[in-house]
């Protein structure tokens, strides 16, 4: 048996082209007729893709010979763009261990979140349209993980940017929605320039080295992945002469790729987006900005990391990022109020777990790429989970803020079963799915010789079950802190549903072989527990659980003394260090004045004034004649009547001269 | 006193000069009437004028033919037409702004007085 | 009195009548005198037509022009009446546009006309075009006028037509649901 026989494997772009389908077919023909059937055969859609995705992770395991690492097919492939000889740009379907794993995650999320949403946006106005947006989404997601070259994983990359903008600003009245809507889409927008000069970058510098390859380049493209991972590409890339500052194109490629992927992946200091898009819908929040765009940065980083391993440097930069974003955004998570808020500033501290992860494999070692992919795997189901849990919060008691919440495990048993199972999983306890990736990416760091990043690592695990103690205790324990949380009801069964799937997911993603699957050539491929991490990490975390459970179980007081004892560095962090504000100052003070404004009087004076001069020009001249359009016939007639009195004379005139 | 009328009388000069006259009232009329009815009055002055040019060119230019005259009815027949149209136009008109001043129908009429309710 | 010195003076008292009561259609502030004035000239016409040797134009100027038309017009005077337009004075500047296009076009069509040479009045005075303008209208022939004939007998019921629906007062408030659909 060989990839051939597998119809799935030859035909894998159906599996992306059934989102686009169902979204031009809802988008356009469906939606004006029925908002019911809208949602219908969008969850249908990405439904049937799920399950075809599913069996093409089935059929590319089963069919692969045991022995070796999983191949890289590339099934289908056609000629997009031809710009010369050797510069030809193609879309296609790349398989390889990673891209199957995303796309098995992206579809499987995309669908619970689509039956979820089915009762969650149930009578909201746009609801034809938020299902369309959501099947552009997952088609869009899935073009950039099937892609072969680094165009079309930027055009997707761009197509996702703009469905997570439409989403976030789902709710076009409220001046929140839009304003988040604008930030994430203006801070992503200025992270992807940095990926677009890589790409050209990259380009340009990959396509001198393909001419002097010539005939061993074969069909490869100077910007596919397969030309870019070569050995001799690589060594021919790291060899060329410094471009800028004394680093090479490729350095500074990979340098600009990471700013990208900072940008999409919400690393410091562009994460400031991903807060504020908790502005859009709960689902939307669970898919878009927890489960599945947000990790495509850690996704490019993966994908180009041969390219980044030979850059020097750029895997460090990568180590640092990912760290400091772990323990800042941890540390966040622990003073801020609002469920959703807290959770988000959870996602970028995962997201630099992720990131840390690829960080440490500059020392050549390339574990920690598997363990990033791993947790990547595992996060996705259980913090889509816990954003689930939280729209049924939401959705039954109509607040986000923690403290307005209180004592909903019995009102809603079954959601709170799953948040703590989510909550247990996110902590890293044995034997929910956090535990195993948690502890591949700290062994990772620990093996790979920076123990520093592990302390941290550590620290953050502790910091992680501290904050997601706190706010499952605040919202499910105690007593009820407002009317409306009294009255909360159990959610409905399309969402209870779905939860329950991932939950399912969540507890055992972790027994999942991923490592293994993705790892590359030299990585190191745990079997057991390795238990220099394990019993560390469990010991934080129960650590944490025990702190929070001080201090937000029993009395309430006890938490407030505490922040008063911290003192500035509360305030801090309550105040997410001022980031937002830093961000202010610099755009309105820096960049509007000293830039903006001066561009902006050259506008208004020079070309503004031009065009004007244009205008007042014509408006004197149909001044000039507007005295002869009266209105009045007769003053028209009076005009004809010279007219004929005028033709008659010359006439007359012309037959006498004549 | 009859040579004199016979010389100068009703040859074709005079008959211009007469009709000429009628025409050029007329043009007076339509020109300085503010009442739409008065210009149409003008109106069929002109066109009477220029009726009876046509028979009086029939007559003294062609004598044994008819030509001017079936066209002299012709002018009789666009005549009736159009005082046919004319007349609904106005009262139309009449009865949607209570005037038939021409003067007060500049614009698109939405602001002047005595418009519909 | 020769019929030749008759008819010359009969050409300058009713020439001189027609100006005169051309004069009122135009320069009369009551518009219903000037409607009657309009009579008067359409009658005067008739007596030229008569003088030229058309007699049945003569009777259809009188039947249809002064008996039907004018007295359409007296009855829109009449339907059209307002107080603000009760007397109908041109302001000076639209008296001086009027005298100066009237003055110049009677100029310019004197001066154009001069050229023609002078002729007088022929043939038998009064009868005998009846006959010659009916075979004339029914011509299909190349001298006839049955296609302008029969274009102006689709003018007169177009205008029939039109005038009906122009002027038909619609009410659509006041139709019932169903017909004003189709109104």
């Amino acid at each position: 048996m060989s990839y051939a026989a597998s119809a799935i494997v030859q035909h894998a772009w159906v599996i992306p082209a059934l989102p686009l389908l169902s979204f031009l077919a809802v988008g356009l023909l469906v939606r004006p007729f029925s908002t019911r059937w809208a949602g219908g055969v969008a969850a249908a859609s990405v439904a049937l893709s799920a399950a075809l995705s599913w069996w093409l992770a089935f059929d590319y395991l089963q069919f692969a010979s045991p022995p070796g690492p999983l191949p890289t097919l590339l099934p289908w492939q056609t000629e997009w763009l031809r710009f010369q000889e050797g510069l030809r740009i193609d879309a296609g379907t790349l398989l390889d261990p990673a891209s199957v794993l995303l796309v098995v995650v992206v579809t499987t999320v995309s669908a619970l979140v689509h039956l979820y949403s089915l009762a969650y946006m149930d009578g909201e106005a746009g609801y034809g349209r938020y299902f369309a947006i959501l099947n552009l989404f997952t088609f869009s997601m899935l073009g950039l993980v099937l892609a072969p070259n680094l165009v079309q994983m930027f055009v997707c990359w761009e197509l996702v940017g703009a469905s997570s903008f439409f989403l976030i600003g789902f709710w076009f009245d409220r001046p929140a929605a839009v304003a988040a809507s604008k930030k994430a889409f203006v801070v992503t927008r200025f992270a992807d320039l940095g990926f677009l000069v890589a790409i050209l970058l990259l380009g340009h510098a990959a396509f001198d080295v393909r001419q002097q390859l010539g005939a061993a380049a074969g069909d490869l493209q100077a910007l596919d992945f397969a030309f870019l991972g070569r050995s001799d590409v690589l060594a021919a890339l790291a060899s060329q002469a410094p471009v800028l500052g004394g680093m090479t194109a490729l350095t500074l490629g990979c340098l600009l790729l990471f700013m990208g992927g900072a940008g999409k992946s919400a690393m410091f200091p562009l994460h400031i987006w991903l807060p504020d898009a908790m502005e859009g819908p709960t689902p939307v929040s669970a898919l878009i900005h927890a489960a599945t765009m947000v990790v495509a940065g850690v996704y490019l980083v993966a994908r180009a990391l041969p390219l980044f391993a030979a850059a020097d440097g750029a895997l460090t930069v990568v180590l640092l990022v990912g760290t400091f974003t772990a323990l800042f955004a941890a540390a966040i998570a622990c003073t801020q109020d609002d469920l959703k808020r807290v959770l988000a500033f959870s996602t970028l501290s995962q997201l630099g777990y992720m990131m840390l992860a690829l960080g440490t494999c500059d020392g050549g070692d390339p574990t920690g790429h598997s363990a990033a992919l791993f947790h990547l795997f595992t996060h996705a189901f259980f913090k889509a989970l816990l954003f689930l849990g939280a729209g049924a919060v939401l959705h039954a008691a109509h607040t986000g803020d923690v403290w307005h919440l209180g004592g909903l495990r019995k009102p809603m048993p079954l959601t709170h079963a799953l948040f703590l199972l989510a909550t247990l999983a996110i902590a890293g306890i044995w034997p929910l799915s956090g535990f195993f990736s948690k502890d591949e990416i700290l062994a990772a760091a620990l093996h790979g010789g920076h123990p520093l990043v592990f302390t941290v690592g550590l620290g953050v695990a502790g910091l992680t079950a501290f904050y997601m103690a706190r706010v499952y205790l605040l919202t499910f324990w105690g007593q009820p802190r407002r009317e409306a949380t009294a009255h909360a009801h159990e959610a409905p069964l399309t969402m209870v549903l779905p939860m329950g799937a991932l939950a399912v997911l969540a507890a055992v993603a972790g027994f999942v072989p991923v490592s293994r699957w993705v790892a590359l050539p030299g990585a190191a491929v745990h079997t057991g527990i390795d238990w220099a991490v394990a019993v560390p990490t469990t010991v934080v975390a129960l650590v944490g659980f025990a702190a929070a459970g001080w201090l937000y179980a029993g009395d309430l007081g006890r938490s407030e003394a505490a922040a008063a004892r911290l003192g500035r560095l509360y305030r801090a962090l309550r105040h997410k260090f001022w980031i937002d504000e830093v961000y202010l100052w610099v755009t309105r003070k820096l960049i509007f004045r000293l830039v903006a404004a001066p561009i902006a009087w050259f506008d208004r004076m020079v070309v503004d004034g031009s065009m004007h001069g244009v205008g007042v020009l014509t408006r004197l001249a149909g001044a000039g004649v507007q005295a002869a359009q009266t209105g009045q016939a007769q003053a028209y007639a009076a005009w004809a009547l010279t007219g004929v009195a005028l033709v008659v004379g010359l006439l007359w005139a012309a037959a006498r001269a004549g | 006193m009859a040579e004199l009328l016979h010389a100068g009388g009703s040859g074709l000069h005079a008959w211009l000069l007469v009709t000429s006259a009628l025409f050029s009232l007329g043009i007076y009329g339509l020109l300085t009437r503010r009442n739409a009815v008065g210009i149409l009055l003008s109106l069929e002055l002109c066109l009477n004028a220029a009726a009876v040019q046509f028979a009086v060119f029939n007559a003294l230019r062609a004598p044994g033919r008819v030509d001017g005259a079936v066209m002299a009815l012709f002018v009789v027949a666009v005549a009736a037409a159009e005082v046919v149209v004319g007349m609904a136009l106005f009262v139309l008109l009449y009865s949607q702004r209570r005037t038939v001043d021409v003067t007060e129908l500049t614009g698109d009429g939405r602001d002047s007085a005595g418009g519909p309710p | 009195m020769s019929a030749e010195t008759l008819r010359s003076a009969l050409f300058w008292v009713f020439a001189t009548l027609s100006l005169s009561l051309a004069w009122s259609v135009v320069g009369n502030r009551r518009l219903l005198r000037a409607a009657v004035a309009l009579m008067g000239v359409l009658g005067c016409s008739a007596a030229f037509y008569a003088l030229l040797g058309f007699g049945f134009l003569a009777g259809i100027q009188i039947l249809v022009y002064v008996g039907g038309i004018v007295v359409l017009l007296v009855f829109l005077v009449m339907l059209t009446r307002t107080q603000a337009l009760l007397e109908d004075e041109p302001t000076p500047w639209r008296h001086k546009v009027g005298v100066v296009a009237a003055v110049g076009f009677f100029v310019v069509n004197l001066w154009a006309l001069a050229s023609l040479p002078d002729a007088a009045v022929q043939g038998p005075v009064l009868g005998g075009d009846t006959r010659a303008i009916g075979r004339a209208l029914l011509d299909a022939g190349p001298q006839g006028y049955v296609l302008p004939f029969e274009a102006v007998s689709v003018l007169l019921l177009a205008a029939l037509v039109g005038g009906i629906a122009v002027a038909r007062k619609v009410d659509v408030a006041a139709l019932p649901p169903a017909e004003a659909n189709h109104g």
